[in-house]
């Protein structure tokens, strides 16, 4: 993220309302998208860094969520990496975060 | 205080003609000048009820409203519309003046008044429960407004929902309802003891007729309220009325799409729209009539609370 | 119009309390309802704010006006934020090309924090860069999303052949417009400070990395030639105001005052230099040196006949536009100045060949096209 950028941010079920401060501009995102942001807020990342720990939190978020007397199947996949680069760049083009 | 009805017509039209009007709807003072005498019977009959403020204090807002001299005097007259000076817009017919001048009335507030995040949306409540309709053209907005407003809704505004900073309140501008074409058939129909100005033809709105804010909520300009709904209201031929509920963020989205100055207000109307936000539940509604629309709308109201 | 003296009723009310922000505190709400409506005319409230505000005076401001400058406030908060964001996305655009950027006038004011940025509202960003280096930029800033205005091949020319800069650009998305100057007179003009030596005495922009300002002298003298050369004043008082108050700011520092004269001479500003001085003592009260005064007046002064027609046309022209103000400018010295303002940009041949496309050939449009 850039320097003296501060980002506001509401969410609510799974989505979030977030306000650039750099550029007036407000943006409806996912809650991942918001989770990478804050992640960036506090230090720049590569992508593996990025979906490594985007799996790690996923998988936290499961087993807090897991219901041992229901047999939900096979845990989810690992992130696709493709997908999460996408949401980087798409990221990049609303100018909250840059490239470094 | 004083209103608008204690002048005589002759009064009133040299007011007008001199040192200015000046009429508080909600929290601004408008000082109107024009030497249009349909206007001023207009403003007459519905603004007898607003507070009229002495010559020569302080005005939010002033607007002339004037017809031009000269040569276009007797050929197609105009009315122009003139602020310190400045023409912002085109001159229009003279018989639409009095429509010219709420819809300028309307751009004031919307274009200055950032002490509020302003919403194009009607306001209306109920046993202390406000509701917030915004709504592009088309939807059948003002149509539900006047109804509710008809069937004993205060009106708190038609087209401005007006969010106070500071503490996320909602305060009335009450102003005439504008309806147009059919509309003002249905609730003539609906209401038929409902007071109308002038209908005036051929604006780029179509037929536009402006009915009367009810005295009481005019009375009642001073209380403001907490939100308790956002409903975008959307008329469908033969639909049943119904309500669907809105995901916060997507309310908060569609509601920033329809606000005057949300980009201007930067973090300040993104706080402001996060409270609304989070204080109302947010719907979409679709409806063909209008005695369904009210039922649904009373049961958002909730029983009335005991005196 | 006579000449004012710093009591005169011949002043309208903004300027005198512009002047002299206490003034404000004797206001009665008549006095305040015309007061706003001559700032917001001059589109000077936000300026009127912080005056007020850094005077202490603002907590005795009746509460009806004082919302409207609360109000005030909160634009142009956008407007600063707005500012920022343009010029980062310029600064991105052109950063590849390793070109001297310099920024111009109400950009430079806000990004290097001067008084005279405080309250400012303006539309376009303005710079300037090498005339080498025109068609790379342009080019540069196309591929970020800027396009062209003005397509009419006379204006085109008129654009890139006579005058010192490129017709104005506007970005597709964001719908903010950027001027690229090369120069900061027109190539048709009798007077031609050097763009070189301007961008020798440019100073970095501290807050911007790769962005530079105009040396103080230079800046003070570019607004001057601004203002004094122009041919519209629709901003007079607000640009006579960002003299006075770069006046004030850079006259504090050692060498201001001393240098601006000689500085003038070098940069061929003489006469505009002279007509800033000269008149911002009497309507904004600014303390100007007596002996910088006169040797602005040997440097620059026009004759004695000249001077009193100048005197007559800007003493108006720099009032207030508001239907209020005694002494605004009528339609006759309007047009005077109009016609000044072109004839010291193009020898008269070209101007009377200009003047007759614009009167007769270019359809007319909107600078603005706002409607709002």
């Amino acid at each position: 993220m850039a320097g003296g950028q501060a980002l506001r941010r509401r969410e609510w079920d799974g989505e979030a309302v977030l306000f650039n401060d750099l550029s007036g501009s407000t943006h409806l995102l996912s809650s991942t998208a918001v989770w990478l942001l804050e992640r960036l807020a506090v230090a720049p990342a590569d992508l593996a860094c990025l979906a490594a720990a985007l799996d790690a939190e996923l998988a936290a978020q499961d087993q807090a969520q897991h219901d041992p007397d229901q047999d939900d199947g096979p845990a989810d996949a690992p992130i696709d990496r493709a997908q999460l680069s996408d949401l980087l760049t798409h990221l990049c083009a609303l100018h909250l975060i840059e490239p470094c | 205080m004083l209103t608008v009805s204690s002048l005589t017509p002759a009064q009133l039209r040299a007011r007008l003609h001199g040192p200015g009007l000046d009429i508080q709807t909600g929290p601004f003072v408008n000082r109107l000048h024009s030497n249009i005498p349909h206007l001023a019977a207009g403003l007459a009959l519905l603004y007898g009820d607003y507070p009229l403020r002495a010559a020569g204090g302080f005005a939010d807002f002033h607007l002339d409203l004037s017809q031009p001299g000269g040569l276009r005097r007797w050929w197609r007259p105009q009315v122009r519309f003139e602020q310190d000076g400045q023409h912002p817009f085109k001159p229009l017919p003279v018989d639409q003046a009095q429509p010219f001048c709420e819809w300028m009335m309307n751009w004031c507030v919307s274009n200055r008044a950032h002490g509020y995040l302003i919403v194009h949306a009607a306001v209306v409540e109920k046993h202390g429960r406000a509701i917030v309709l915004p709504a592009p053209p088309g939807s059948g907005k003002s149509t539900l407004c006047a109804a509710l407003v008809c069937r004993g809704w205060r009106l708190l505004s038609d087209e401005l929902a007006l969010v106070r900073h500071e503490d996320g309140l909602l305060v009335p501008v009450p102003r005439p309802i504008s309806l147009k074409n059919r509309s003002i058939d249905v609730i003539r129909a609906f209401a038929p003891d409902a007071v109308f100005g002038s209908v005036v033809h051929g604006t780029m709105k179509g037929t536009v007729g402006l009915l009367r804010a009810p005295a009481a909520s005019v009375h009642r300009a001073g209380e403001a309220v907490a939100p308790h709904a956002v409903v975008f209201p959307q008329w469908e031929a033969d639909a049943p009325a119904t309500l669907d509920p809105l995901p916060r963020a997507r309310l908060f989205m569609r509601v920033a799409d329809n606000a005057f100055n949300y980009t201007l207000l930067g973090a300040r109307g993104f706080a402001t729209l996060a409270g609304l936000a989070e204080r109302s539940a947010g719907y979409a509604f679709r409806y063909s009539r209008l005695e369904q629309a009210l039922e649904i709308f009373d049961a958002l109201a909730g029983p009335g609370d005991a005196a | 119009m006579s000449w004012p003296d710093s009591s005169s009723a011949s002043l309208s009310l903004l300027v005198r309390v512009l002047r002299a922000p206490r003034t404000a505190a004797r206001l009665d709400l008549a006095g305040w309802d015309l007061l706003l409506r001559q700032a917001g005319n001059a589109n000077l409230l936000v300026s009127l704010l912080y005056l007020l505000e850094d005077d202490g005076l603002l907590d005795a401001v009746p509460a009806a006006p004082r919302a409207h400058l609360e109000w005030a406030r909160l634009a142009a908060a956008s407007h600063a934020r707005s500012v920022r964001h343009e010029v980062a996305c310029i600064a991105a655009a052109l950063r590849g090309l390793d070109v001297p950027l310099i920024l111009l006038k109400g950009s430079a004011y806000a990004m290097a924090g001067l008084d005279a940025g405080r309250g400012r509202l303006f539309s376009d960003v303005d710079i300037l860069v090498p005339r080498t280096r025109l068609d790379q930029v342009e080019a540069a800033l196309m591929l970020s999303g800027w396009a062209s205005t003005h397509h009419d091949p006379y204006d085109q020319h008129y654009y890139r052949e006579w005058m010192h800069e490129i017709p104005p650009m506007v970005h597709v998305r964001r719908g903010n417009t950027i001027d690229v100057h090369h120069a900061i007179l027109p190539e048709t003009a009798a007077v031609r400070p050097d763009p070189d030596l301007l961008r020798a005495a440019a100073v970095p922009i501290a807050q911007c990395p790769g962005l530079s300002m105009l040396a103080p002298h230079d800046m003070f003298l570019h607004s001057a030639v601004h203002l004094f050369s122009d041919g519209e004043f629709e901003h007079g008082l607000r640009d006579l105001l960002d003299l006075h108050r770069l006046a004030l700011q850079f006259g504090a520092e050692p060498g201001f005052w001393t240098g601006l004269v000689p500085r003038a001479r070098v940069l061929q500003l003489g006469r505009p230099l002279y007509y800033a001085l000269r008149y911002l003592q009497p309507i904004l009260g600014t303390p100007v040196p007596i002996e910088v005064m006169s040797a602005a007046a040997a440097a620059g002064a026009p004759n004695l006949a000249l001077r009193a027609v100048m005197d007559a046309l800007f003493l108006s022209a720099l009032q207030p536009h508001h239907p209020s103000c005694v002494g605004r400018l009528d339609a006759a010295a309007r047009f005077a100045l109009y016609i000044r303002g072109n004839w010291l940009r193009m020898p008269p041949f070209m101007l009377a060949r200009h003047l007759l496309h614009k009167a007769f050939v270019s359809p007319r449009t909107d600078a603005t096209g706002d409607q709002a």
